[in-house]
């Protein structure tokens, strides 16, 4: 790998703090919300009370006559949609024509000088409804049931089957079969930060410049345009700080082009930020999954095969540009046997609209919800076949010599250390130990339990929620006087990236840290690129920066070596100064370099262009890239109050080569803390009418600080075979600590025999289902 | 989301909280903490026309001894009442119960009034009042009354108090010498309202329950007491099987809803029990 750098790797693998957090922790950052223009309007909506009905009327003429209101817009002044990407013809229109598909829905869409006066309009605006009977079951919705969601199409707009070869066979002959159905609730990502944007023309080149907290500034830039009928270059995304995004604000949503569209027409700044409760109402909801499986394996746990049918409700509309239905269960469908290697597999996968919120992207995407089908499949045969847990884990992982292994489903696992990974978290955690802790504890009355997950986690993908751009873009600058600046086509939300970025860069150019800056987030700066979303911007992100530089310094050499008068290979770089290798006595600085690059430019060494700018795109050699590792949780369940608390917390990751240890594992204790509120805290409830009922943070549980548990983490490293051998690691966590953590609570009470295939676990639920005879007051 | 318009008006007496109140019942709106009355009126839930601060009235505030017991302003603070000498001294019950609402800034905004009037079924200080046979001094035009909390709370956020009246004090007698008191809650993990919330003391002399009350609260549509628990300690030895028995009458003592699995009777057997047994270890 040391090949890869100018000199031996400095900052690539340090644990470095973040430059990010000196602004953010100062509270000096600037969100959406603290960028101030002169002449702002603001932006409000009147949104559906209703999740299904016929729109009557429309009365704004109260609106209108408050002082202060500028504007008050329905579907008639902006007949715009976002279109449906795939199969379905189904399109969302910007505010709502003629029907209202879920409450919160905007239909009216109100511009005011304040937010205050917006407000009021809106309460002011009387709209008219017949309701409807809402479509609110998914596996009743499949049938059309009670009615088509949209007339013009039927509800299932996503049908897939897939089965290998004789898995039928494989199927009906298996010694054992079990039967199980996994489900989990509707979750959002609940940034901290609510979703907003700004539109303002700019009156000296009449462009329009939109301020949003996007994961995809460029493809936000290409669907405003795409949507609005505009000139792309006319538009310019600015990406302010982002309070926290978790692929949900990857979406396009019709928001975004409401406030565009008020500012062309009334030739004014416009701005909309969401408050908590319509963050609930219209932020891409996620997880809204049922799985019917069925497994077939032997006496010693060896799963033969898995069939699976994968439904979602996708809500009233598929989001754009990403169905959060579709990308569950279809990547599920792919992932579904994890690192196991089961030979056969049938799926079929159905989604369906709804009378509820769009499904989108939250941070794992399909993820959580596969690795909790998987592990709790795994316990279940465990538990059937009276086998320690880890046991038929054992024997069942995918084994090193196996490697590059093709599941069942025909996703090319590249490298891993799934047997690894297991091995070393069961020593971290001191299996053994905590079974027979497990042991004593029982007897008086105590109940523990351990989960265990092993995962697979899918990055660097070219498709995923920040859209289908297979690579990642990097410019770099010298600037004259010797200093560094890069730009990234990414849109970072609170990774880091600004640091690991630079990171890579300093080994490739043999600068110092504090000489680079890393910019990003401006369309009309940063080259264009994919953006931020499915593990992608450590690997590819990370690869484009490293193409980038080693490009820069390919030049840099051959200035140095001429100035020098040595051979370029004798060229070596440290601190911002190349020297003849050994003779450090000789040397020239990147000041020096740059300096004639600008200035003296008859100096420049022939065959080089003059500056030192380069922009260079880069695309890994594989369309995935696996990483993996394994959780391991124990939790104590008590059975008479139903809470659960988390003992101990065992993370093993492997995603390749670390750029930041720090930074991976501020990943991973975010994520674990998701897990937590994924397996025992969060869902949105929808009432028998379609309602939603948890609409503030009171009735939505998030996981406070007190419920993450401590966690030791380990870190393997298997690298792959893209640049610097980096692997994703944005999303593992999430997708195995829900599993890790409701297998805990399952394991915790077999002697009762429950075994919670919903998440998430309630206080409710465990004592409720353990039964009041058998739970007494402890 | 940001509140409708309303007027506002920071008063300097009880009377003339009252002419304002009187001026305009249905739309005006005493304002003490704030903080259950605000995140109503951002929701717009609450449209109020005229807002009457009560920050400023003297006579609603601090805390004085009065006849044996205290009596405690309408506008004193969670923090306050937490912290103050003379409720750790005669009503520990009261300082332990405040100590736990919400978050520090909630307990420095908000108010032991406030919190009586908005009666919200999970609201804390109300186990404790009940536990403690408080009595509350409301002003009214022309008129003061009293009237003993246990009759105070009718439905979730409905009580005895007219639109035109002003809750001034709560009367809190002293808790009997030697009795041992505590207050136990299992907080909400979003909002850290209690899911429920027990308040009990108990005096024990020669070894038997002399006497003792018991309130629950957040588990039902009204804060109760546990008479029927009461019923089964007084008299009897302190012991398990007594805090054992008192337990599983708990939720008979009240109504609960929306309990066909039999889950919140559950919570209110294993709280109770917890309660007692805190008391009888010492450790409340
Ligand atoms: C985040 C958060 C967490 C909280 N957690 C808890 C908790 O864990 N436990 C808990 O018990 N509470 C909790 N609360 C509520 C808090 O205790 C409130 O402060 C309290 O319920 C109301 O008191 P206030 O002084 O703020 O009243 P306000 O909001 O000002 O008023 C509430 C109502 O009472 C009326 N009112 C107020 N004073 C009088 C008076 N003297 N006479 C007549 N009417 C009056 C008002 O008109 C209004 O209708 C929480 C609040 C928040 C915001």
């Amino acid at each position: 790998m040391a090949e890869e750098f100018a000199s031996a790797p400095h900052f690539v693998g340090a644990r470095i703090p973040r430059t990010e957090d000196s602004r953010l922790l100062r509270g000096e950052a600037q969100y959406l919300d603290d960028i101030q223009i002169p002449n702002l309007l603001e932006m409000a909506f009147v949104r559906s009370p209703y999740a299904a009905a016929r729109i009557l009327s429309v009365d704004s003429s109260a609106a209108w006559n408050i002082p202060g209101v500028r504007a008050v817009f329905t579907f008639a002044d902006m007949p715009f949609v976002l279109p449906q990407n795939g199969p379905s013809p189904i399109d969302q229109p910007v505010l709502a024509r003629e029907r209202v598909r879920h409450a919160g829905e905007a239909v009216v869409a109100v511009v005011a000088e304040s937010r205050y006066i917006a407000e009021d309009a809106c309460e002011a605006v009387h709209v008219a409804y017949t309701p409807e009977e809402p479509v609110l079951d998914m596996q009743a919705a499949q049938k059309d049931r009670p009615r088509r969601v949209h007339d013009a199409a039927p509800n299932v707009f996503y049908h897939q089957e897939y089965e290998t070869e004789g898995f039928q066979a494989a199927f009906d002959t298996a010694p054992h079969r079990l039967t199980m159905t996994f489900q989990t609730t509707r979750q959002t990502a609940c940034s901290l930060e609510t979703r907003g944007i700004i539109a303002a023309a700019d009156p000296f080149s009449g462009r329009m410049t939109v301020y949003c907290g996007t994961q995809s500034p460029h493809r936000l830039r290409g669907d405003l345009a795409e949507m609005l009928q505009m000139e792309e270059h006319l538009l310019r995304v600015i990406v302010p700080e982002v309070g926290g995004a978790f692929g949900m604000k990857a979406a396009t949503y019709p928001e975004y082009l409401a406030v565009v569209q008020a500012a062309r027409l009334l030739r004014q700044p416009v701005k909309w930020t969401a408050d908590r409760v319509e963050s609930f109402l219209s932020d891409v909801h996620a997880r809204d999954d049922i799985h019917d499986l069925e497994v077939a394996f032997d006496q010693r746990g060896q799963i033969i095969a898995v069939k699976d049918h994968l439904m979602a409700d996708g809500g009233a509309y598929a989001s754009y540009p990403f169905s959060g239905a579709i990308g569950e269960t279809s990547l599920a469908a792919k992932v579904i046997t994890g690192p196991y290697d089961i030979a056969h597999l049938s799926t079929v996968i159905d989604c369906t609209y709804s009378n509820k919120v769009p499904l989108g992207a939250y941070r794992g995407v399909w993820g959580p919800v596969a690795s909790f089908v998987q592990e709790g499949m795994v316990d279940r045969i465990a538990q059937f076949l009276h086998l320690d847990a880890a046991e038929v884990r054992r024997t069942n992982l995918v084994q090193p010599n196996q490697l590059p292994y093709r599941n069942a489903a025909g996703m090319l696992y590249d490298s891993g250390s799934f047997t690894e990974s297991f091995e070393h978290a069961l020593a971290q955690l001191d299996y053994t130990r905590w079974r027979a802790t497990q042991e004593q504890a029982r007897r008086v009355g105590k109940y523990l339990g351990i989960g265990l997950s092993n995962f697979v986690e899918p990055t660097a993908m070219a498709s995923s929620e920040a859209g289908s751009i297979g690579y990642e873009s990097c410019s770099v600058r010298v600037e004259p006087s010797g200093t560094v600046t890069a730009w990234l086509g990414l849109g970072p939300s609170g990774q880091g990236h600004e640091t690991t970025m630079a990171q890579v860069l300093a080994d490739q150019l043999g600068v110092d840290l504090e000489h680079i800056v890393v910019l990003h987030g401006d369309t009309d700066a940063a080259p264009l690129g994919g953006g931020t979303g499915g593990s992608r911007s450590g690997p590819l992100g990370g690869g484009a920066a490293m193409q980038a530089g080693r490009k820069m310094r390919e030049r840099l050499d051959v200035y140095a070596a001429h100035m020098l008068e040595a051979a370029v290979e004798d060229i070596a770089w440290e601190h911002g100064r190349a020297h003849v290798r050994g003779v450090y006595a000789r040397h020239v600085s990147l000041r020096d370099i740059a300096r004639i690059a600008y200035n003296d430019v008859r100096q420049i060494p022939s065959g080089l262009p003059i500056g030192l700018e380069v922009t260079e795109r880069y695309q890994p050699p594989r369309p995935v890239s696996f990483s993996n590792g394994t959780h391991a949780a124990v939790v104590e369940v008590n059975p008479s109050t139903g809470q659960v608390t988390v003992l101990d917390y065992v993370v093993v990751n492997d995603c390749g080569t670390l750029i930041n240890p720090l930074i991976v594992e501020g990943q991973i204790h975010g994520g674990v803390a998701q897990g937590v509120g994924a397996a025992l805290l969060e869902s949105l409830v929808y009432d028998d009418s379609g309602q939603l009922l948890t609409t503030t943070l009171m009735d939505y549980l998030l996981p406070s600080a007190p419920l993450v548990p401590r966690m030791r983490i380990e870190h393997l490293v298997t690298p792959s075979d893209g640049a610097l051998g980096v692997k994703g690691m944005g999303e593992g966590s999430l997708i195995a600590s829900p599993a890790a953590i409701a297998g805990a609570v399952n394991d915790a009470l077999s002697p009762w025999g429950v075994s919670f295939e919903r998440l998430p676990i309630a206080p409710r639920d465990i004592v409720t289902s353990l039964g009041r005879s058998s739970a007494a007051p402890v | 989301m940001y509140t409708a318009p309303f007027d506002y008006r920071r008063a300097h007496d009880t009377q003339e909280v009252v002419t304002w109140l009187q001026e305009d019942p249905d739309n005006t709106k005493i304002i003490a903490g704030g903080h259950s009355l605000l995140p109503l009126m951002k929701l717009r839930l609450a449209s109020v026309a005229r807002l009457v601060d009560i920050s400023q009235v003297a006579e609603l505030q601090g805390i004085r001894e009065d006849m044996g017991g205290l009596r405690i302003g309408a506008f004193t603070r969670h923090a306050q009442l937490a912290k103050d000498p003379a409720v750790r001294e005669a009503a520990p019950l009261l300082a332990s119960a405040a100590a736990v609402i919400g978050d520090m800034q909630v307990r420095n905004r908000g108010t032991i009034g406030g919190s009586l009037c908005h009666a919200d079924p999970a609201a804390d200080l109300p186990a404790a009042l009940l536990a403690l046979n408080a009595e509350l001094v409301i002003a009214g035009p022309g008129t003061e009354r009293r009237e003993s909390l246990d009759a105070f709370f009718l439905a979730p956020f409905i009580t005895t108090l007219a639109a035109d009246e002003v809750l001034t004090a709560i009367v809190v007698p002293r808790m009997v010498p030697g009795a041992k008191s505590t207050y136990l809650k299992r907080p909400h993990p979003a909002s850290g309202y209690p899911v429920i919330g027990v308040a009990a003391w108990v005096s024990v002399s020669g070894g038997r329950v002399e006497d003792c009350r018991i309130a629950l609260t957040g588990i039902g549509p009204v804060p109760f007491r546990a008479a029927r628990s009461e019923q089964v300690l007084t008299g009897r030895a302190f012991s398990r099987e007594a805090i054992a028995e008192a337990a599983r009458e708990a939720a008979g003592s009240g109504t609960l809803e929306d309990d066909e699995d039999g889950y919140k009777s559950q919570l209110c057997q294993v709280y109770v029990s917890r309660a007692l047994g805190d008391i009888a270890q010492g450790a409340g």
